[in-house]
């Protein structure tokens, strides 16, 4: 009896001890009411802080503490080994539904969340849609003075417009780019013709100095003059117009994506997430973002109190859209895990 | 019980005391043990695990590894630039440590203070730091400019960077290798050869740098084991190009979600990082490591 008391012991020790972390046993020790969120970190995180975290946390009391930056991957390795780091993601509106089919987020919780509280097309694959993000051509001014580049098109001419060249390091949208850059319509990249993109990304790789991989990377490389044009996230690009740089943005050919915020299966606070996650998509705290970070409000009500300025440099601005990649999630979903692949090695060799 | 207990008596007085300071020692050592296997020998397990279970019981993992020629490039790079970066360290580190040896005083203590300020320094820092150094913007571009030597190559972002960027963050371990073992060199050893009549550069030759390769091999391993596992500096100052295991084990993980895949990788690399440490213990003893 005492050994298989000891064992029963060994066991939970073994079990508190590949927790890891120390925010769990923390957490299941003070009981307080505290929700753990997957973020972006930097700037993302401060504008979330001001607009959902902060206010929250005043109407009900409940903590929201961050963990950067989002990875798909541990959203996976925590459901699958129960051990939460975070409660809440953000995540890509494609991500999220590839996380649905893989059965890694809590169905919308009906109990919490009023379906009268919501807008239209707010839930999408278990999530609730948060903000809308450009990924952009961005070139410095002050290296084109005879104007810069409009389209990916221009991007790809590297004897009309020579300089240094920076891209972010994502498959999918490289993909996109590329497609566009050969003369595919904005409204016909879907289907995507891979072979094709990889043709076209043949010709420009030589070009590339840096592939970025975080938001505060790519801000550097432009601010510090080191790449002349560059993909680009929409607003960390008018962040640095913010702070007077000769920076431009091209909506010609973005890609929109919608950033969703799902909830990890058997999350421990699932709950009080759900109850944040209907706070959070309020056109109050939607504006309060939006005006922060110039990524979009998916609630359509938020514009109410965002000012024409800064509407239009924001992605979800009506003639922005217009011009833009128009996105298929469901084939982005289906074709990520397969195209990132073929990038990697791409990349590499 | 019974039985064990005449038994245990029949010893002689001697060997029981030493059969229960032996049970103490254990006792003692057991929670250090514990928390070996369950945080070291227990995840390593997993992870040889994964790599032939995820998603289905089979070596195709291994088998790809040495199949693809782009992942068989990503390891022969990195053994590579480990070599390339260990004897960059050692032959920078060399003629540094030999004057923190061989120097008394203010000299001596001078080059260690740079030697542990340059180790306890943040080596996400140090990478920055050479981004702002290379830069376009950077010190390194300007001199360029302003000796007239035209328009300079494009340092940052390349194999040089990473290179550069690996032998600054590991040099100390070399230096403070190289410098134990140097230090234990009497200096009349070299006296002695010089009554013997040796020129100083043959009393370096025969005498001191014999004396100072155990520091040589034992720095060489340090940095060469180090090396293997680099991430970060390769990622912001290198190229795709120039990607190491680690890089590959992350992106496996982070971008495809091929635990299994990146767990093959992993042993792969901790097998080679074993053999290295075999080979050394072998002809030189892992006891000696550290001094």
């Amino acid at each position: 009896m005492r050994r298989r008391t000891f064992l029963k012991g060994l066991a939970a020790t073994a079990t508190v001890v590949s927790a890891g972390p120390l925010i769990i046993t923390e957490r299941t020790i003070a009981q307080t009411r505290t929700i753990y969120v997957n973020t972006w970190g930097g700037s993302w995180t401060a504008a979330e802080e001001a607009a959902f975290f902060k206010p929250f946390t005043e109407q009900t009391g409940i903590r929201v503490r961050t963990v950067a930056p989002v990875s798909y991957a541990k959203l996976k390795a925590q459901v699958q080994s129960g051990n939460y780091e975070w409660d809440i993601t953000a995540i890509t509106q494609a991500d999220l539904l590839r996380a649905e089919r893989e059965g890694l987020v809590e169905p919308v919780d009906w109990t919490v969340v009023k379906k009268d509280k919501l807008f239209p097309n707010a839930v999408y694959a278990n999530g609730l849609a948060y903000c809308a993000l450009g990924t952009n051509l961005a070139y410095r001014k002050d290296k084109f003075p005879q104007g810069g580049p409009k389209s990916w098109a221009d991007f790809w001419d590297v004897k009309k417009f020579p300089g240094s060249r920076s891209m972010l390091n994502n498959a999918v949208r490289t993909v996109q780019f590329a497609l566009v850059a050969d003369g595919v319509p904005v409204d016909k990249v879907f289907p995507l013709d891979v072979d094709r993109a990889f043709r076209k990304l043949d010709q420009i790789k030589p070009h590339v100095k840096v592939w970025w991989t975080q938001g505060n990377q790519s801000q550097q490389l432009l601010r510090d003059g080191e790449v002349d044009m560059i993909v680009m996230w929409n607003a960390r690009a008018s962040e640095l117009q913010q702070q007077s740089l000769p920076v431009e943005l091209v909506w010609h050919g973005a890609t929109i994506t919608t950033t969703m915020w799902g909830v990890a299966k058997g999350a421990p606070n699932r709950k009080l997430a759900w109850g944040f996650l209907q706070f959070a998509v309020q056109p109050k705290p939607q504006a309060d973002f939006a005006n922060k970070l110039y990524y979009g409000p998916t609630n359509p009500e938020a514009f109410k109190y965002i000012s024409p300025e800064v509407s239009r440099q924001l992605p979800t601005y009506p003639e922005n859209v217009k011009v833009a990649i128009k996105p298929d999630t469901v084939a982005e979903a289906d074709q990520t895990a397969k195209i990132q692949e073929r990038f990697t090695q791409w990349l590499a060799s | 019980m019974a039985g064990e207990l005449s038994g245990a008596a029949l010893l002689p007085e001697s060997a029981v005391r030493g059969a229960r300071r032996n049970a103490t020692a254990w006792l003692l050592i057991a929670p250090s043990c514990l928390a070996l296997v369950l945080l070291f020998v227990v995840p390593i397990a997993y992870v040889l695990l994964l790599s032939v279970t995820d998603p289905r019981l089979s070596l195709a993992h291994y088998q790809r590894i040495f199949t693809v020629p782009v992942y068989t490039r990503v390891m022969v790079n990195t053994f590579v630039t480990s070599v390339i970066v260990t004897a960059l360290c050692l032959v920078i580190g060399y003629p540094f440590a030999y004057v923190m040896a061989r120097r008394a005083g203010w000299v001596s203590t001078l080059l260690l203070t740079v030697v542990a300020m340059s180790f306890w320094t943040g080596f996400l820092v140090r990478s920055y730091a050479w981004l702002v150094i290379l830069g376009s913007k950077g010190p390194v571009v300007a001199a360029y400019g302003a000796l007239g030597l035209g328009k300079a190559p494009q340092l940052l972002f390349s194999t040089f960077s990473s290179t550069l960027g690996m032998t600054h963050i590991l040099l100390p371990y070399m230096i403070l290798a190289l410098y134990a073992s140097m230090r234990k060199i009497a200096g009349s050893h070299l006296k002695a050869a010089a009554s013997l009549g040796a020129r100083p550069a043959a009393a370096f030759r025969e005498v001191f740098l014999p004396l100072s390769l155990p520091g040589v091999v034992n720095g060489s391993l340090l940095v060469f084991v180090s090396c293997l596992g680099f991430f970060v500096t390769p990622v912001l100052l290198g190229t795709p190009r120039d990607m190491m295991i680690s890089q590959l084990i992350n992106q496996q993980i982070e971008e495809l979600l091929a635990f299994g895949f990146a767990s093959a990788v992993a042993v792969v690399l901790l097998i080679a990082t074993c053999a290295v440490l075999a080979i050394y213990n072998h002809y030189a003893g892992l006891d000696r490591l550290w001094g």
